[in-house]
C-alpha cells in the first residue's frame, strides 16, 4: 500500500534521515552493585508481570547457580537499591528465590559440548570452582574438579548450615555439572601442581577457600573444649554430631559466629552465648540472621572479649573483659577499647572461636603469597606467578561472599579461555552508562509508598531442633506485589530528538513526579536518575520527541496490538473487541487469565505494561482494523504509578470525539479497572460486550436497509 | 505563539474528498506547542481519517505523513520535494502562514488547511490558551501596565473602563475580567496611576494597508558589499 502508517514510520527517523534504534537504558544501581552484574531490573519486572519462566531465563543468563544465590546471597544489590530512599529496598534475593522455585530451575538440564582439547584442572569445589567449571564447560573445555572432602561445594557444603542452604539445592547444581560432563574427583587432595601439569592439564584454577580459623591469641586457647567455628561447622555439615555440652560460648560477630551459634542450638545445646567485642551496630553479620538467631534464643553479650581460658573439672572457665567503643578505625567501625579492671569469669562447657578465617595454601605450590596468607594474583586476569596457574575465590580475597566467588569463577573461566586461545585478555567492556544519585525531594514525595513484603519464615518454635530451611518462599501474590515496587531506574523517558522538541513544556506539565525541568539555556531536560518510567510524557508529547530508553518498551504496545489484530483477522468471530489490559500485578496470571477464559469469543486482549502507555493512535488503529469496540483495563488502586488512569481517560476522550464525528457511538471505547475492589471486571466486560454486540447488529441492519 | 485549532473531522474529509493521495504535513513549531498540528496530531489525524475511511465507506485515500520544523520558512520544506511530486494534495496542519508558504513552494499541488488559525496567545495552563496580542502594529503596553486593552477589552477601547464594568468583570461576558480594571490595579501597584489620568486620542482606525512587510537590516542587499 502506498500510505505509510504510524507503525512503519515509528522506527524513529529523524529529520536528517538517520535511525536511532538502540538500547539507551542505563545500568541501575542494583546491577552495578552485583558482582555478577545480573540484569536485576529486568527479571524483577518480569516477575511483576507474572512471567516467572522468562525471569528465570534472565537470571540464568548471568548466574550459573541461581538457586544457591537465591538462598544465601548477601544481596549487595539490595543495599544499593534506590527504593530505600522512598521506603525500603526491593527484596531482590527473595524474588530470585521465587523465580527459581516457581520458574522450574530444577528442571533445567545441563548441556555442554566438548569443543576444545585443552584440559583444565580446578582445585577446590567451592562456588568459585563450580562457577569456573560451569563456564569452562560452556566454552567447550574438558574440566576436572579436585575436591579434598567427600562432598562437593566447599564452603557451601561445609560452611553454610543446612537451614540456610538446603543440601538438595547444592546437590542439584552438582548433578547438573556432572550432566554437563565435568569430571569430579572427590576425596582427592592436591599436593603438587607439577603433578597436575604432568597429568596433562594445561591450566590449573586454584580455589582452595579460606578454611583455617584464626586464633585469638589468648592463654588457654589450646584447651580441649575450644574449637574454631569453621572446623565446628565443617564437622556438623559433613555428618558428624559434635557435642558442645549444655552451655556454649561463641566468640565473634560475623556470619560464621551466628551460623555456629544457631547450629549449636539445633544440636541440642541448652544455652548459647555469643561474645562480641563491639556493639550490635558494628556486627558484620547479616542483620536478618542476627534477628533470627535472637528469636531462636541465642544470647549475645556485646562489648565483651575473652582474655583467658582455663579448663577445670570438665568445664571451661573463661575470663572476659568488658570493652567500650573508641575512635573509628580505618574501616570506619569504632575500635573496642578495654575497660580497666572489668574482668569477670564465666563458666562454659565449650567455646567456639569464630573471629575470622584465612586460606591455607600448601608451600609446595610455590605461589607468591599476599596479605593474610592469600594467593597473590593479577586482579584483571587472576593469574598467579606461575604460568598456567590461576586463582580466585576466598583463597585470593580472604573470606568473602558466595556471589563474589561466583563472579571470580566466571572471570577465571573467561581469562583461562583467553589464555588458552592466546588472546589478549579482553576486559569486560560495558557500553551503557551507570545511573546513580539520590531522588530529589520533589520527586520522592510523589512516589507511592508501599511497604516491603518480607518472605515468611518458620516460627522460632518450629526451628529449634532441626535443620529445615528457615526462610519460606513467596507465594505468587506476595512476589508480584513485591516486584511491582521496583522503581525501574534507568529505563525512563528521554528526549531522543532535541531538534524535534518544540519546548512546549507539555512533559513538564504532565509529569506526575515533577521530573522534567527547563534548564538555563531554555532546553527541557528529563534527568534519567529521576524519571520513574511511567511513560505519560511519551504519549503526551505533541512532537513525538520523547521515547522510552529501551527499544522493547518503545515497540511493545504497537507490536502486541498488531499481534492481536492479526489473530483477530484470522479468527472467524465477528464482531471483535480489542482490550488493552495492564499486564502488571496479578493480571498477568490472575484477572487477565480469567478474562481470557471468560471472555466471549471475539475479545482480544493486548497486554500492556501500564495502560498509560496506550496512545490514542493505538485505539484508532484497532478501529481501523475492524474492531467494533475497544476497552482499556487498568489496575486501578493497585497501580504503582501516579495519575495513569487520568491520562488514559484523556486519550479515551480524544478518541471518543473522533468516533462521534464519524457517527459512531462514543460508548465503543470504555475504560475499566481490573481491581476496583467491589466492582467485578468480568461483569463490566460482559455488559460492554453485549452493548457492542447490539451496536454491531444495529449497524448491520442499517447497512442492509441502505442497500 | 500562534494558536490554532484543528478543523472538525467532517470538514477535513470534505476538503480531501476530491484527492486520492494526500500528504498530511505537520508543523514543528507553534502548531506543535498548541497541540493542533505537531507530529502526534498528524499521526492522530491520519489514524482518524483511516478509521473514517473504513467505517464511512466513502472514497479511498492514501496518506503520507510528515512533519517539518517550521512551515513558514521555505527551506524547511525543501526535503519534501520528492514526496510532494507523488501526492495529489497537501493537507497542511500549519497555521495560515504555513499553508500559504506551502502553496507558494509547491505551486503544482493544492494546499489545504487542516487547522483554523485563531490568534496569538499565551498558555493559561496545559491545554488552555488565551489571546494576548492583536498585532495592531502600534503597541501601547508601556502605558497600560503591560495589559493590552486592544485584545483583552471586549470593546478594545483606549480610555477605559467603560460604564459596563461591574465587579471587575466585563458586561459582555461575566467570566472575563475587565481589562481596564486590571490595568488600573496594576498601575496602582506600580505607583503609576497618573498614566490612567491621561487621555489617549482615538486610535488610527484607518485600515492597515495589507499585506504588511517588515525588512530587517540584514535582509537588505545593497550590492557591492565585498570589502
Amino acid at each position: 500500500m502506498y500510505s505509510v502508517s504510524m507503525y512503519e514510520t515509528k522506527d524513529y527517523p529523524t529529520d536528517r534521515g538517520e535511525k536511532i534504534s538502540f538500547d539507551r537504558s542505563l545500568i541501575p544501581p542494583c546491577q552495578a552493585a552485583c558482582p555478577l552484574h545480573m540484569e536485576i531490573r529486568e527479571y524483577v519486572d518480569l516477575i511483576a508481570q507474572g512471567k516467572v519462566m522468562e525471569a528465570l531465563r534472565v537470571i540464568r543468563n548471568d548466574n550459573p547457580f541461581p538457586s544457591i544465590c537465591a538462598h544465601v546471597c548477601t544481596h549487595p544489590c539490595e543495599n544499593a537499591c534506590r527504593r530505600s530512599q522512598v521506603d525500603k529496598p526491593i527484596a531482590i534475593r527473595a524474588l530470585k528465590r521465587f523465580a527459581v522455585e516457581f520458574g522450574g530451575d530444577r528442571m533445567v538440564q545441563g548441556e555442554a559440548e566438548t569443543m576444545r582439547s585443552e584440559r583444565v584442572a580446578i582445585v577446590g569445589s567451592g562456588p568459585a570452582g563450580l562457577a569456573c567449571a560451569y563456564y569452562l564447560r560452556k566454552l567447550g573445555y574438558p574440566v576436572t574438579i579436585f575436591e579434598a572432602h567427600s562432598e562437593l561445594g566447599g564452603m557451601l557444603r561445609v560452611g553454610i548450615p543446612q537451614y540456610r542452604l538446603p543440601r538438595e539445592v547444592l546437590d542439584t547444581e552438582v548433578q547438573r555439572l556432572i550432566q554437563m560432563g565435568v569430571e569430579i574427583r572427590r576425596n582427592t587432595r592436591v599436593v603438587s601442581l607439577d603433578l597436575l601439569f604432568g597429568m596433562g592439564y594445561k591450566v590449573i584454577f586454584l580455589t582452595l577457600g579460606a578454611h583455617q580459623g584464626l586464633r585469638m591469641g589468648v592463654e588457654g586457647e589450646e584447651s580441649p573444649g575450644v574449637v574454631d567455628g569453621a572446623t565446628f561447622l565443617r564437622e556438623v555439615n559433613l555428618g558428624l554430631k559434635p557435642s558442645l555440652g549444655e552451655k556454649a560460648a561463641v566468640v565473634g560477630g560475623g556470619n560464621v559466629a551466628i551460623d555456629a551459634a544457631r547450629t549449636a542450638l539445633r544440636l541440642g545445646t541448652k544455652r548459647v552465648v555469643i561474645l562480641y567485642r563491639r556493639s550490635r551496630a558494628e556486627m558484620p553479620a547479616d542483620p536478618t540472621e542476627v534477628e533470627q538467631a535472637l528469636e531462636e534464643g541465642v544470647e549475645v553479650q556485646f562489648l565483651v572479649t575473652p582474655t583467658k581460658i582455663k579448663r577445670a573439672n570438665g568445664h571451661l572457665s573463661v575470663t572476659c573483659m568488658r570493652m567500650e567503643l573508641g575512635d573509628p578505625d580505618a574501616g570506619g567501625r569504632r575500635r573496642p577499647v578495654p575497660i580497666k579492671d572489668s574482668e569477670f569469669d564465666e563458666e562454659f562447657d565449650t567455646l567456639v572461636t569464630a573471629i575470622g578465617q584465612a586460606p591455607q595454601i600448601p608451600e609446595d605450590f610455590h605461589l607468591r603469597m599476599g596479605r593474610g596468607s592469600t594467593v597473590q594474583v593479577d586482579p584483571a586476569t587472576l593469574t598467579t606467578n606461575r604460568a598456567g596457574v590461576f586463582a580466585g575465590g576466598d583463597a585470593v580475597t580472604g573470606p568473602a561472599t558466595v556471589v563474589e566467588a561466583l563472579a571470580a569463577g566466571r572471570q577465571a573461566a573467561l581469562r583461562i579461555d583467553d589464555y588458552l586461545q592466546h588472546r589478549y585478555p579482553l576486559a569486560n567492556k560495558e557500553v551503557r552508562e551507570g545511573l546513580a544519585g539520590d531522588l530529589l525531594p520533589k520527586t520522592l514525595d510523589m512516589v507511592k509508598k508501599t511497604s516491603r513484603l518480607e518472605p515468611q519464615v518458620l516460627p522460632p518454635e518450629a526451628r529449634g531442633k532441626n535443620f529445615e530451611p528457615v526462610e519460606l518462599v513467596y507465594n505468587w501474590e506476595a512476589a508480584i506485589n513485591e516486584a511491582r515496587r521496583c522503581l525501574r531506574c534507568g529505563v525512563g523517558a528521554e528526549i531522543l530528538f532535541q531538534d524535534k522538541c518544540a519546548t512546549c513544556l507539555t512533559c513538564l506539565r504532565v509529569c506526575p513526579y515533577n521530573v522534567p525541568y527547563l534548564d538555563e539555556g531554555g532546553v527541557i531536560q528529563i534527568p534519567a536518575d529521576q524519571c520513574q518510567a511511567c511513560g505519560i510524557c511519551v504519549t503526551q508529547c505533541p512532537a513525538g520527541a520523547i521515547v522510552l530508553r529501551k527499544p522493547y518498551d518503545r515497540r511493545h504496545v504497537a507490536s502486541e496490538l498488531d499481534h492481536a489484530l492479526r489473530s483477530a483477522a484470522e479468527s472467524k468471530f465477528k464482531p471483535f473487541i480489542i482490550g488493552f489490559c495492564c499486564q502488571y500485578g496479578l493480571f498477568g496470571t490472575g484477572a487477565l487469565a480469567s478474562l481470557w477464559r471468560r471472555a466471549k469469543a471475539g475479545i482480544w486482549i493486548v497486554p500492556v505494561l501500564c495502560v498509560a502507555k496506550v496512545e490514542a493512535e493505538h485505539i484508532l488503529r484497532a478501529f481501523e482494523m475492524g474492531a467494533e469496540g475497544v476497552f482499556i483495563a487498568g489496575c486501578g488502586e493497585q497501580c504503582a504509578r501516579e495519575k495513569t488512569a487520568f491520562w488514559v481517560s484523556q486519550q479515551v476522550e480524544k478518541v471518543r470525539k473522533v468516533l462521534v464525528q464519524l457517527g459512531l457511538a462514543s460508548e465503543r471505547v470504555q475504560m475499566f479497572n481490573l481491581y476496583a475492589g467491589d466492582e467485578d471486571p468480568a461483569h463490566a466486560l460482559d455488559e460492554f460486550t453485549e452493548k457492542i454486540g447490539g451496536l454491531y447488529l444495529a449497524s448491520v441492519i442499517k447497512q442492509e436497509v441502505k442497500s | 505563539m500562534i494558536v490554532a485549532q484543528q478543523k472538525p473531522l467532517e470538514e477535513i474529509r470534505r476538503l480531501i474528498a476530491p484527492y486520492e493521495k494526500i500528504l498530511i504535513l505537520g508543523c514543528g513549531t507553534c502548531m506543535t506547542v498548541c497541540g493542533a498540528g505537531g507530529e502526534r496530531e498528524v499521526s492522530f489525524l491520519h489514524g482518524a481519517l483511516r478509521v473514517a475511511q473504513v467505517k464511512g465507506g466513502d472514497g479511498v485515500h492514501a496518506f503520507l505523513e510528515y512533519t517539518v520544523k517550521r512551515q513558514c520558512d521555505r527551506e524547511f520544506l525543501d526535503p519534501l520535494g520528492d514526496r510532494v511530486s507523488e501526492v495529489d494534495a497537501i493537507l497542511s496542519l500549519g497555521c495560515g502562514v504555513g499553508v500559504q508558504v506551502v502553496a507558494e513552494r509547491f505551486p503544482d499541488v493544492p494546499a489545504l488547511p487542516g487547522v483554523n488559525t485563531s490568534f496569538m496567545g499565551a498558555t493559561e495552563q496545559g491545554g488552555v490558551w488565551d489571546e494576548r496580542c492583536a498585532a495592531c502594529g502600534d503597541c501601547r503596553l508601556a502605558e497600560t501596565a503591560g495589559i493590552c486593552p486592544i485584545t483583552r477589552c471586549t470593546k478594545g477601547i483606549l480610555n477605559g473602563p467603560c460604564a459596563g464594568t461591574k465587579n471587575g468583570k466585563c458586561e459582555a461576558n461575566k467570566d472575563i475580567d475587565c481589562a481596564w480594571v486590571l490595568i488600573y490595579k496594576r498601575l496602582e501597584s506600580l505607583g503609576q496611576l497618573d498614566k490612567i489620568r491621561r487621555y489617549y486620542p482615538p486610535r488610527n482606525f484607518r485600515t492597515i494597508p495589507r499585506p504588511r512587510r517588515l525588512a530587517g537590516i540584514t535582509s537588505i542587499d545593497l550590492g557591492g558589499s565585498n570589502g
